[in-house]
């Protein structure tokens, strides 16, 4: 039941992103052309992850998104041309600032859980370590029987 | 102990320091290079010293271990009275090589016996030298033990001994078991028959028997039956009757014949009192009534033995018993008394111990058939001693008689067996109950059911050991734990033990079964409960503990010092015993403690540290804590390691959502720079 909800769901934001889209490369075509060619390796990434959330993809967009802001905020203040616009996007600065953000988004998305899993590997093995302390002090003291606790 | 020394036990020094001078409790010093031949009643004797009063010409006569001294007369006779070789005192002290050995000691004999050992014969003594020298003295004697209710038990001319001015006066007696030495010639032939060590104290008149005996030989000149063995003596003396035996071929003065034949007579009671000997003109008059024997016209063939008469046919039925229970079941000897001697009643008797044999047992059962012939015994000579399985005691010798069979106890048809087998069976009562009181239950009875009471207790407070140390008041412990040291009291053990430990002769547990009998025969009843728990079959930590609380009641209860080799040694063994504390903490600090308290030599102490019950159960529920806690910490280790996947999924969800989080956090940067341009 409620995976036919979340796929009604995916399907009405998937309709309501084109309709937004549509409406800004109809209304604002520069800003499309300026934010597709600066955001090109993300909404690429948009479409090849296929995961729910899209891990990979969402971290690209917002960095890609980050380095994006200034030269779109330079776009409207000098008249919102389709000249000025391609001019920006070949700026090749422009660009790789703009793809760099992206990649350096997906390197997080990739570094990120690597990183927490380690952190939170080395925990449950201090953790561990504890008990197994404990464990060997009391079997000391008490003469029980060693016991073969199972390796984390 | 009247007149002893407060002996302790007597320490076992080494051979090559073995010391010439001996002391008995700081009191009597034996001088071991002084042997006295022949004064001892038989037993070894040395001349002594009373140091207190520095009175000399003193003897001390060695006891064998075996054979306890008497402790009635011990106890009872004073140094004063008159006739009589009285004891001054005894305990124990280096004897001869060392050895430990238990003196009693009394006045030296006044001059030489009367008869030596292997003399053939001497020069017959006249009417009145007999009357006069032997006779008189001898009775007053005799007449002071009866004051005392004692018997002398040793009267024969090897153990009499004259003053200067001539006068008798009788020997040591009291260092071994009543008539132990006395030869059959000198005891009348109910006494004669039984085990040396099973006679008995007996009565005044053995006493009167003996001095008969040695009248006679001393006025015949030669001693009577020299050279016959003493069964033959025995027969006899059964067979004819003492004093005709004793005078067949030989005339006696004729005013000694009726004095003679009166002091011989077979029952006790026409025997004269001693007080009537000292007038021997009196004890002249008396005239036994001897009764003879009703003789058969054909005899009765028994195994070993041809039976005349029914005196005969009991002697016959006591020597061999089962052989004779077999005939008396084919009704031999019923038809024999009927028939042969002519006595219906005592065959109608007889039968009726037939009838009631049926009943008790089948047909080879050997019990029965014991039980059988001693009634028929007791049925057919009421005088006879108590016979069971071929031996026969008097019931208040039992005592020195398991004493002195000790050692064959457990040997196949030994008397010690037998002994053991009488007081099972309850002979002593069933014989009790054969000679007419059969519808009271009497003291002998009453005695007979306590002694098997005692056999057939539990643990190493009953069984043979214990009877031994409960009949026997100066009989020493026989444990090879104590190292050949002589302990005869209970306060003696510790010091004992003590130096056993010292010596590294102690074993890992030092009380054994007979020192637990030996405890409690000489403890007061209501300590036995004490004992009651030591027994064969314990688990090792828990007789050492029992061991310690006996051994600490006991150091209080005789205020012994301290008494550190043995609580080491009590340490030694009991350290398994801390094992049981799991906690390992409080068991090395048990350690210590048990070590503090054997240094002290304090066995209360050392039973403290082992018997404490409060760090027992807050050992246990320690324990008990511990165990869950492990049980918890295995749980969690357990889930630790089933948890890899779910902290690599939590990992990867953290890390997107830090990611996004990096993301989102640039964005809004780049937005607020954008927006302050």
């Amino acid at each position: 039941m409620s995976g036919q909800v979340k796929a009604r769901g995916r399907g009405s934001g998937l309709w309501l992103g084109g309709l937004a889209c549509g409406a800004v490369i109809t209304l604002a075509t520069p800003t499309a052309v300026l934010a597709g060619l600066l955001l090109a390796p993300a909404g690429l990434a948009w479409v090849l992850d296929r995961a729910p959330d899209r891990p990979t993809a969402r971290p690209m967009l917002l960095c890609g998104l980050a380095a994006t802001v200034q030269p779109m905020a330079t776009l409207w203040l000098t008249g919102h041309g389709m000249e000025t616009a391609l001019a920006t996007a070949a700026d090749l600065a422009t660009l790789a600032v703009a793809w760099a953000a992206q990649a350096a988004g997906w390197l997080l998305s990739e570094l990120a859980p690597f990183v927490a899993g380690l952190a939170i590997e080395a925990r449950a093995r201090a953790r561990g370590a504890k008990l197994r302390a404990e464990r060997r002090r009391l079997e000391e003291e008490w003469g029980l029987p060693a016991a073969e606790p199972p390796t984390p | 102990m009247s007149g002893s020394p407060s002996g302790r036990a007597a320490a076992l020094p080494a051979a090559s320091a073995a010391p010439v001078e001996s002391v008995i409790g700081g009191r009597f010093a034996v001088d071991l290079a002084r042997p006295l031949a022949g004064a001892g009643g038989g037993l070894p004797a040395y001349a002594a010293l009373d140091r207190l009063s520095g009175r000399d010409g003193l003897m001390a006569v060695l006891t064998r271990p075996e054979a306890p001294p008497r402790a009635a007369a011990l106890t009872a006779l004073t140094p004063t009275d008159p006739g009589l070789l009285a004891p001054l005192g005894h305990g124990p002290a280096p004897g001869p090589g060392g050895r430990p050995g238990w003196f009693v000691v009394c006045p030296a004999p006044p001059g030489p016996p009367l008869w030596p050992d292997g003399t053939a014969g001497i020069r017959p003594w006249t009417e009145a030298e007999l009357l006069a020298w032997l006779l008189r003295p001898a009775a007053l004697a005799l007449e002071h033990l009866r004051a005392h209710g004692l018997t002398h038990r040793a009267i024969r001319p090897g153990n009499l001994f004259r003053t200067p001015a001539g006068a008798v006066v009788l020997g040591c007696a009291w260092a071994a078991p009543p008539a132990l030495m006395q030869p059959a010639a000198f005891e009348p032939p109910y006494v004669a028959m039984c085990l040396p060590a099973g006679r008995g104290e007996g009565s005044i008149a053995d006493d009167v028997y003996a001095l008969g005996v040695v009248m006679v030989a001393l006025a015949l000149g030669r001693m009577p039956w020299a050279g016959l063995a003493e069964e033959e003596v025995i027969r006899r003396k059964l067979e004819f009757g003492s004093f005709a035996a004793l005078t067949q071929d030989a005339r006696l003065p004729p005013g000694l014949t009726d004095l003679a034949r009166a002091m011989l007579a077979e029952e006790p009671q026409q025997r004269p009192a001693p007080a009537l000997l000292a007038d021997p003109a009196v004890a002249r008059t008396r005239r036994v009534a001897a009764r003879q024997a009703h003789r058969a016209q054909r005899p009765l063939e028994l195994p070993g033995l041809v039976a005349w008469d029914a005196r005969m046919l009991a002697y016959g039925i006591a020597r061999e018993p089962l052989a004779a229970a077999r005939l008396m079941r084919k009704g031999v000897v019923d038809h024999w008394l009927r028939r042969g001697l002519e006595d219906a009643t005592l065959a109608a008797r007889v039968e009726e111990l037939l009838r009631r044999r049926v009943a008790e047992g089948a047909g080879e059962d050997a019990q029965a058939d014991r039980l059988l012939a001693m009634r028929s015994v007791a049925l057919l000579d009421p005088l006879a001693p108590p016979c069971w399985g071929g031996v026969a005691i008097w019931p208040d010798g039992l005592g020195a008689a398991l004493a002195g069979h000790a050692t064959e106890a457990d040997a196949e048809g030994g008397a010690g067996q037998t002994l053991t087998g009488l007081v099972a069976a309850e002979g002593l009562g069933a014989w009790a109950a054969a000679q007419g009181d059969a519808d009271e239950p009497g003291p002998l009875r009453q005695q007979a059911r306590a002694q098997r009471a005692l056999l057939v207790r539990r643990g190493w407070v009953g069984g043979r050991a214990r009877l031994r140390y409960e009949l026997n008041a100066l009989l020493a412990c026989r444990s090879p734990a104590l190292g050949g040291q002589l302990v005869v009291r209970a306060a003696d053990l510790l010091p004992a033990l003590e130096a056993a430990a010292q010596a590294k002769q102690l074993g890992p547990a030092p009380l054994d079964a007979e020192i637990v009998a030996f405890l409690a025969a000489r403890q007061d009843a209501r300590q036995e409960g004490e004992l009651a728990g030591l027994a064969d079959g314990m688990a090792p930590e828990r007789g050492i503990l029992e061991q310690v609380r006996v051994l600490a009641k006991l150091q209080a209860r005789t205020h012994a010092g301290p008494l550190p080799h043995l609580a080491a040694a009590l340490a030694g063994a009991a350290r398994p015993a801390l094992e049981a504390f799991r906690g390992r903490t409080r068991r090395i600090a048990k350690q210590k403690a048990l070590e503090e308290a054997a240094g002290s030599g304090d066995l209360g102490a050392l039973l403290a540290v082992l018997d404490d019950r409060a760090a027992r159960e807050a050992d246990a529920a320690e324990l008990r804590d511990a165990l869950a806690v492990a049980g918890r910490i295995d749980g969690q280790l357990a889930a630790l390691a089933a948890g890899g996947a779910q902290r690599a999924t939590a990992a990867r969800a953290l890390g997107q959502e830090v990611a996004a989080a990096g993301g989102i956090a640039a964005l809004a940067v780049a937005t607020m720079a954008a927006l302050l341009a």
